[in-house]
């Protein structure tokens, strides 16, 4: 049977992720996202050209360790948790569809001068509206600055 | 040997435009062919569905030869989910659809190397061939099906090539 009782969202959740990030050392993240205007050349797709990312902050978010390595040779995993809110204003700003299509479109994320590649994006709701989203990341091998 | 990666990709890319033009993604804000270069894109946590990545594995070299013949293995990874249409119960006919499209981007099995590194193109003067694809058994994973065909990319070391 349906729930006909009123709910309307009020934002309060996505209020108090974000007051919570903050307060939780909240920092600021920079999705690599393309360029707006693609490399359509040959070169584009071959490796050869840069492919001028460019940098997407989302702020606060919270960033923590996920579990420590257990063997030789494995990256530790994190965890970023990224304000909706952050999140609403950086799929309004790309004009795209989804926090989905954000996430997948971006190529990593930058914490601290670091790049981190996502491997997995979870996203917590109250009464049908994200208010968190949980990226669980990894180190990338490279070590060149950004 | 680059060359000879960059040769085989860009005519397998070229095939795939009058094969079936309607394989296209968008990637990196570009609309182009539903075929890609792993290693020359950036890591992805999930294949990208219904378009080829092709991985470069396996090199070995025979040195018997008057020029040294390279030769390359090229993993042709692929998988899709179905047409949203049909529920996704069409992921069957999908990848038998991706399967009959390797052979048609294989065949002729050979092309004129080239040099993407210069702008026009040049033609080199040797020849880039490959095997048949030899074909993985399907790999199910919830509502996917993928495969990987593998090919053996051969390839004579030009003098002043890399």
């Amino acid at each position: 049977m349906a729930d006909l009782s009123t709910q309307n969202p009020c934002g309060v959740a996505r209020r108090v992720a974000a007051a919570l990030l903050r307060a939780g050392g909240g920092t600021t993240a920079c999705l690599q996202m393309p360029p707006l205007q693609g490399d359509s050349s040959i070169a584009g797709q071959i490796g050869l050209d840069a492919p001028g990312f460019l940098s997407l902050p989302l702020a606060p978010v919270v960033f923590r360790k996920a579990r420590v390595a257990m063997q030789d040779g494995q990256l530790p995993k994190y965890e970023l948790l990224v304000s909706a809110q952050a999140v609403e204003s950086a799929v309004t700003q790309q004009k795209l569809s989804s926090a989905q299509s954000l996430f997948t479109m971006a190529s990593g994320v930058v914490v601290a001068g670091k790049l981190f590649l996502i491997e997995a994006i979870s996203a917590s709701a109250s009464q049908g509206e994200p208010y968190l989203y949980r990226l669980l990341i990894q180190e990338a091998c490279g070590e060149w600055p950004v | 040997m680059q060359n000879a990666k960059d040769t085989f990709y860009i005519t397998l890319r070229n095939r795939l435009t009058a094969v079936n033009p309607a394989r296209s993604m968008t990637l990196r804000s570009v609309s182009r062919p539903g075929i890609l270069v792993a290693d020359a894109e950036a890591p992805m946590p999930q294949p990208l569905l219904d378009v080829f990545s092709i991985t470069w594995t396996g090199l070995a070299a025979d040195l018997q030869l008057p020029a040294i013949l390279a030769q390359m293995t090229c993993e042709i990874r692929y998988a899709t989910a179905g047409t949203q249409a049909n529920a996704g119960l069409d992921r069957g006919r999908a990848l038998e659809e991706m399967d009959s499209e390797v052979f048609h981007l294989l065949y002729p099995y050979s092309a004129q190397k080239m040099n993407y590194t210069q702008n026009p193109a040049a033609a080199m003067e040797t020849m880039v061939f490959w095997s048949e694809p030899e074909f993985g058994p399907i790999v199910t994973l919830r509502d996917r099906l993928s495969r990987t065909a593998k090919v053996t990319v051969f390839a004579f070391q030009e003098a002043g090539e890399q």
